[in-house]
């Protein structure tokens, strides 16, 4: 069945590493790429990056400039014709690109004696006529091994604020956000301190990326402001824990969906992962943070066996 | 105006945030091995009881400390009073028999966990945020909190790396390091939680270790 599994999500990803191959050209938009990977379009992000080792951007970028190589080795056409191509705009910007991919300047990899040039890609996965691309490398998971615990959660009622702009400044949000539940006496004990993000910001450009910052409520909370009230699902997650400061919270998400998640025999709900803050970031020293994430898991009966 | 002056009034916003840990580094040395501190006069917000760490009357009034402190530091933030980080949790603890916990069974020791609080918190402030806790159903334990001050003076202190019923080992080296010196342990042993004990594995939690001393009697 584990096998089945992640040979299964291999499948998925490689019909997406095809159509990218054959749609170099094009806008290759993420939700039409998770749609035909039938990965709900919230995790389809964070699965390939986990996956292929580098995120969808990274990827189309590589295999473009893998691709403008090929044609200045092979062809006639004008530096800056193959530049736009590749989707730069400027002669310089591709140089620049083409340099710190291949350590050469386009000119100088045209005029010399080298066949061909590729990037370097931890899958494996180079330019190519599409109908070659049969197989990837998928990442290994590497070092400490990842603990993770399915956990059943019931619905859970907070009350939030949303942040609109980078990751990084959510805790202005907090900030504004905390004093006025606090006040009230909405913060004991046993309150929940949990970080709903909508967006990933590798896709969504920071300024536009939205985040919740929620506090759990009873049902006498109710909307004041700018403070909303919602529901977070209930139902299974898969829970693993961050230790360390919140800027690298990225990586564990990528590991858990990226890596875990293929070769745990489960599927994600179309709903956002959340993170659950277990310390005080003003008392606490950076790499002393303690911060849950949830990824929701689909029921286990919906596994389709293709 | 020079730029140095437009420096000055530019910086000039609130002040900022407080973080006692920091202001008062030296009573917080967390050395592998014993040292004196001498530590001031500090203001607690306190909770008391009596069993085992970990019973429900300890997880509850954990909670209640944790909701007190949050209230009354958010309350003062909300009306742009001076801001602070609220402290990590410390706790002394002691049993009937006296402070040699190993001598007495887990379920008659006392404890009074302690989160230190900036020294211009006042009772009232206190009264109040328990009022709103009460209101907001956040449970009765609140009542218990209570505003304490401590001066412990002179104190050996060492960190202890490791789970928390291995104690008594670093504890036997800092009475040892008092007794070298001539002083000897008088008055409650007093822990400060490093780390925290939900997700750190028992072998890595680090916990500050201290206990006030005197010169030794001489009888």
């Amino acid at each position: 069945m584990r096998t089945a599994t992640l040979n299964d999500y291999k499948q998925r990803l490689l019909r997406v590493l095809v159509h990218i191959q054959e749609h170099l050209d094009e806008g290759l938009a993420l939700e039409e790429l998770a749609r035909l990977a039938c990965f709900s379009p919230f995790h389809f992000h964070r699965i390939f990056k986990g996956m292929v080792g580098e995120s969808v951007k990274e990827h189309v970028r590589r295999l473009r400039l893998e691709r403008a190589a090929s044609r200045l080795k092979l062809g006639a056409q004008p530096v800056v014709g193959i530049a736009l191509d590749a989707g730069y705009e400027s002669h310089e910007a591709f140089t620049r690109s083409f340099r710190s991919a291949f350590g050469v300047s386009p000119s100088g990899f045209r005029s010399s004696n080298r066949r061909s040039k590729v990037a370097a890609a931890p899958s494996g996965l180079h330019f190519a006529d599409a109908r070659r691309v049969r197989h990837f490398k998928t990442i290994q998971p590497g070092g400490k091994k990842m603990e993770v615990k399915i956990a059943r959660r019931a619905p859970l009622r907070v009350a939030f604020m949303r942040h609109v702009g980078p990751y990084s400044a959510v805790g202005k949000t907090w900030d504004r956000f905390l004093p006025v539940l606090g006040k009230e006496g909405l913060l004991g004990g046993d309150t929940q301190f949990i970080g709903l993000c909508h967006d990933d910001p590798e896709v969504t450009p920071p300024s536009r990326a939205r985040y919740d910052a929620c506090v759990s409520v009873d049902e006498r909370f109710s909307p004041t402001g700018e403070i909303g009230v919602q529901m977070l699902a209930g139902g299974e997650y898969a829970v693993t824990t961050h230790f360390g400061p919140y800027d690298k919270l990225g990586r564990t998400y990528t590991r858990l969906l990226g890596q875990w998640l293929p070769r745990s025999g489960r599927q994600l709900r179309s709903c956002p992962c959340f993170e659950v803050y277990l310390n005080d970031p003003q008392g606490t020293d950076p790499k002393d943070l303690l911060t849950d994430i949830y990824a929701p898991l689909a029921a286990q009966s919906s596994i389709s066996v293709r | 105006m020079t730029a140095v002056n437009i420096k000055t009034i530019m910086t000039k916003k609130t002040p900022d945030k407080i973080d006692l840990y920091k202001q008062h580094k030296n009573e917080y040395a967390a050395p592998r091995k014993p040292v004196f501190v001498e530590t001031k006069p500090a203001l607690y917000l306190a909770i008391s009881g009596q069993g085992a760490p970990g019973g429900e009357q300890f997880t509850a009034s954990i909670g209640a400390l944790y909701g007190a402190a949050f209230t009354i530091k958010m309350t003062r933030k909300f009306a742009g009073q001076q801001d602070y980080a609220v402290c990590k949790l410390e706790g002394q603890w002691w049993s009937d028999s006296g402070n040699d916990l190993s001598k007495a069974p887990k379920d008659q020791w006392h404890w009074n966990l302690l989160i230190r609080t900036p020294g211009f918190v006042t009772a009232e402030e206190l009264q109040k945020a328990v009022a709103v806790l009460i209101k907001r159903g956040k449970g009765q334990e609140v009542k218990r909190v209570r505003l304490e001050s401590l001066a412990e003076g002179s104190c050996v202190q060492m960190l202890h790396v490791g789970p928390y019923d291995q104690e008594c080992l670093t504890i036997a080296r800092m009475k040892e390091f008092a007794a070298t010196n001539q002083r000897e342990f008088h008055g409650r042993h007093h822990e400060i939680y490093l780390s925290d004990p939900r997700r750190v594995p028992p072998e890595r939690l680090k916990t500050l270790l201290r206990c006030p001393v005197r010169p030794q009697s001489r009888l």
